[in-house]
């Protein structure tokens, strides 16, 4: 950007006007980063006596079940997260683009509406809906009657995970749906009627032209929504606390355990760590394979 | 053969126009289902879960003010809420129209270290802000943690901010710098005013933020006078017998404000909401 010297602030002033900016950034993200480092290296109770411990903390951490387990979780639950969010979010904003549909703001509206709620209101809601006696869930099975199939969802370590998926999915589909549509509406019209004279039905128009062109907005989706199940907490400490037993465990909800309920916080600086690490390789690994995808279909 | 074809056609549309509605019907029922039974009597909604009110039983929000202290918990969620958006807004008018409109060194390493902050898991900050503020003894501070949600909401509100300030025209500046108008004025008489639409989307989303956010208040909270909706909430669980019309009211406390908002700004959330994710 050109731009005459006349309209330059002096330094100090960008310096002033910078300044709250990042020193809150500072005090609250980037320093608790190196502290969260720095603590992990130490066995700490939260009192006066802090030892420290070199990597004792990582080589535990490595051989801990339980932060395994989280973070398997954590990598399942991100998977799930990808196939079924930025899957159906693309079937569905697909429909939502036909001439066909009418209703298309409401429907808009609708889909996008649990975004916005509080994942703890999201996690209560579910909570309820699962419940073994007054849940919304069995209510439906019994009324098809599928009695059989009744049972205390959150209570069974088999299920419990795949009953987590689902209101996640369910609160954070609209913001993939909306990001899908307004890539698809970007779409020139021009492009679609040409493949329409040259004879190419729905499915072909969806596979061949709206999919490579909307490729990078799936891309974006993918990262968001692995990144996003990384840091999941809320739903699970509302829903199931983790449990029965750590079944459903992520990593946030055993850094918090750790730290705030055992009080381990040397120990639980270093899990906080390790989710950092994880999820920034994720994310990295996500833009790898996505990156070399798109060479392929560009 | 036009006849199979617009048959067809109708049979597609009508299977397009149900599948979308069922998919609109499951996102919005259970909200929908969580406003009304919380206007019925608890032994009426444990007989049959999906029928709607007889008599609305509005005392459940009584009942589930007292349970949850949600009276005291929504006063703190206005007061944290409130100030978090007014300090965000103020700070990220300010930088982000430095990032968008002026060239400085070290410009691109301190932009991008903003960027960044958008891939940090927050929760893997609970534990070293927990320790920072304690050794200062500054939790159950309201103003500290709506200091602390201004700076989660930093990232997004500078990215949209700078995006927007670096479409604003040039020659208004100049214009006011000619009339003799120092920086200060070309910030808050030229620039201010401009970026309206953006600073309204931040603030909207940012107050969804500041609304909704749990673990940081979780934690951070102690003293049961301080303690946020989101936290009051919490309190319906824990003993044996759980109420659940009760409880339905307070979920409906905590989110009436949001839907609200919602209903009135939903354009703006979403375009917000899918610039500021598409870019992190």
């Amino acid at each position: 950007m050109e731009q005459s010297k006349a309209l330059v602030p002096k330094r100090k002033i960008l310096f002033i006007y910078m300044f709250p900016s990042v020193a809150l950034f500072l005090i609250f993200n980037l320093i608790p980063v190196v502290m969260a480092i720095y603590y992990s290296f130490f066995n700490w109770s939260g009192g006066k006596t802090m030892k420290f411990i070199g990597i004792t903390n990582y080589i535990r951490l490595l051989q801990d079940g339980v932060f395994g387990k989280a973070i398997w979780n954590n990598l399942i639950l991100a998977f799930f997260c990808v196939v079924f969010q930025v899957g159906i979010a693309f079937v569905i904003s697909s429909l939502l683009c036909t001439k066909m549909l009418k209703c298309k703001a409401f429907h808009q509206f609708a889909i996008f509406m649990p975004v916005i709620l509080a994942p703890v209101v999201v996690g209560f809601l579910w909570k309820i809906i699962y419940n073994a006696d007054y849940g919304l869930l069995n209510f439906f099975l019994r009324a098809i009657g599928q009695e059989k199939l009744i049972q205390a969802w959150l209570d069974n370590p088999d299920i419990v995970m795949k009953a987590i998926t689902i209101p996640i999915v369910w609160q954070w589909i609209g913001m993939y749906v909306v990001m899908l549509v307004s890539a698809m509406k970007n779409i020139s019209g021009e492009i679609i009627e040409s493949a329409v004279l040259d004879g190419a039905n729905g499915i072909q128009r969806t596979l061949y032209i709206t999919w490579p062109l909307v490729l990078d907005t799936v891309k974006v989706s993918i990262v968001l929504a692995v990144s996003g199940c990384m840091k999941l907490f809320e739903h699970i400490y509302i829903i199931t606390g983790g449990g029965p037993g750590n079944a459903s465990m992520v990593g946030a909800m055993y850094a918090y355990k750790t730290s705030f309920i055992k009080q381990k916080f040397g120990y639980g600086s270093t899990i906080s760590v390790g989710i950092m690490l994880t999820s920034l390789t994720m994310v990295m690994l996500v833009n790898i394979i996505f990156g070399k995808g798109k060479k392929r279909y560009g | 053969m036009g006849k199979i074809e617009s048959g067809l056609k109708k049979f597609g549309s009508l299977l397009v126009n149900v599948i979308i509605s069922a998919f609109s019907l499951f996102c919005l029922f259970p909200v929908v289902w969580m406003l009304y039974s919380s206007l019925k009597e608890e032994s009426e909604f444990k007989r049959n879960l999906l029928s709607l009110p007889i008599q609305l039983h509005f005392e459940n929000y009584l009942t589930a003010v007292k349970t949850g202290k949600m009276d005291t918990a929504f006063v703190n969620s206005v007061l944290v809420s409130v100030t978090a958006v007014a300090v965000l807004l103020f700070i990220a008018f300010l930088a982000g129209t430095i990032f968008g409109r002026y060239v400085f060194k070290g410009k691109t390493l301190l932009y991008t270290m903003f960027l960044l902050g958008m891939l940090i898991p927050v929760h893997s900050l609970l534990v070293p802000v927990f320790i920072e503020l304690k050794i200062f003894s500054l939790n159950n501070n309201r103003f500290v943690l709506a200091l602390i949600y201004a700076a989660f909401g930093l990232p997004k509100a500078i990215f949209l901010m700078t995006t927007y300030a670096s479409t604003i025209p040039r020659e208004l500046e100049e214009a006011a710098i000619i009339d003799g108008g120092n920086t200060h004025d070309v910030f808050f008489q030229i620039f201010l005013p401009i970026s309206k639409p953006i600073l309204s989307t931040i603030t909207i989303l940012s107050f969804l933020d500041a609304w909704n956010e749990f673990p940081f208040s979780l934690i951070l909270m102690g003293k049961p006078e301080l303690k946020t909706l989101p936290i009051a909430l919490t309190y319906f669980t824990g003993q044996y017998s759980v109420d659940y019309t009760p409880m339905m009211a307070g979920l409906a406390i905590a989110t009436l404000p949001v839907v609200i908002v919602y209903f009135i700004f939903h354009k703006k959330i979403m375009e917000g909401m899918v610039a500021g994710a598409v870019k992190g």
